[in-house]
């Protein structure tokens, strides 16, 4: 049976953004069935413009020269992967109404769901993760 | 060492999870049976690739470390794997069991065991003596072997060599034995290709 991950991202940081999209790219890659449910500050890593742009954590702003040292892939880079290799994302709708968000403030090819959406999806998932 | 492949992925230089992307990208265009290279510089490439074969069922092969421009280099291997639903062929009666031939192995000073894997399969572990001819060359270099010598003939599982041995039968062969299961139950001596 094929492997399927069920990824919730709540938090909206650079280093957040890793570690959603290095799990689900590498799961991915696997042949696993990934999704993600982004809400609350997770919708950032999402957002058009934000997620170009996603703050290192205060105090840890010299891992810049870390990332870029190590030529680790840029976060639209592996967002694109991730959407390349079919990785389903899903933007929280409640959220979305209480930072009066519309779908279009969004990268393209997502999903708007609730929570049942992400139930649904995450049911039978062999692995969840939540970041 | 230079291993003849069918595919070279270039991920040097690039951070995971990056080269097992390019891995899943490339082996889509290969096809079943072909082998695939994987040059990464990334360490945790070594565990990473052989998870990835684990999940995905492609069959890992081997791994060996070169150095460039002063960096360590790693070589994965990877063989994609073959259709379940493979056609069925006619089963050729000549068979001998592993143990049987490692027995004979012992007691004789040479025996002629053509190896019919891919040239990556074979560096990475092959009985000593033993000659490799990939399946897919076997028909342009049926004239490299004697057709009434003994001939063992051995790939992974049994299904290759069986397909050899059908194969070197109609091409007037007449003492030919596939060896079974074959190498991936060999717990006999094996040589590395350094």
């Amino acid at each position: 049976m094929a492997t399927k991950v069920a990824i919730i991202a709540s938090n909206g940081g650079l280093f957040d953004a890793y570690k959603v999209f290095n799990i689900a790219t590498a799961a991915a890659a696997s042949d696993a069935e990934v999704g993600i449910f982004f809400t609350f500050e997770g919708l950032n890593l999402i957002h058009k413009q934000g997620h170009q742009q996603l703050p290192l954590p205060e105090g840890k702003e010299h891992f810049a020269e870390g990332f870029k040292a190590a030529n680790v892939p840029a976060i639209p880079e592996l967002l694109a992967m991730a959407q390349e290799l079919g990785v389903k994302i899903i933007a929280c709708q409640m959220t979305m109404d209480v930072m009066h968000l519309s779908a279009e403030d969004f990268i393209d090819g997502i999903e708007v769901g609730g929570a049942a959406t992400f139930i649904d999806f995450a049911k039978d998932a062999n692995i969840s993760l939540s970041f | 060492m230079n291993i003849q492949v069918d595919h070279i992925v270039d991920a040097k230089g690039l951070a995971c999870p990056m080269p097992i992307v390019r891995t899943k990208k490339a082996i889509g265009t290969l096809a079943a049976g072909q082998v695939l290279e994987l040059q990464a510089t990334d360490k945790g490439s070594l565990a990473d690739i052989k998870a990835w074969a684990n999940s995905t069922g492609h069959q890992y092969l081997g791994s060996v470390e070169d150095e460039e421009n002063n960096d360590k280099l790693y070589k994965h291997y990877i063989r994609k794997s073959e259709d379940l639903d493979v056609k069925e062929e006619a089963i050729f009666p000549h068979t001998i069991q592993n143990s049987k031939l490692e027995l004979q192995l012992n007691d004789s000073t040479h025996l002629n065991i053509i190896d019919v894997r891919e040239p990556a399969e074979y560096v990475f572990g092959h009985i000593p003596g033993s000659k490799s001819i990939p399946l897919a060359e076997l028909e342009d270099r049926v004239q490299e072997l004697d057709k009434e010598q003994e001939l063992f003939i051995v790939c992974r599982t049994g299904h290759r060599s069986n397909t050899a041995a059908n194969l070197l039968t109609e091409k007037g062969f007449i003492n030919i034995k596939n060896v079974v299961p074959g190498m991936s139950e060999w717990t006999g001596t094996v040589n590395k290709n350094e």
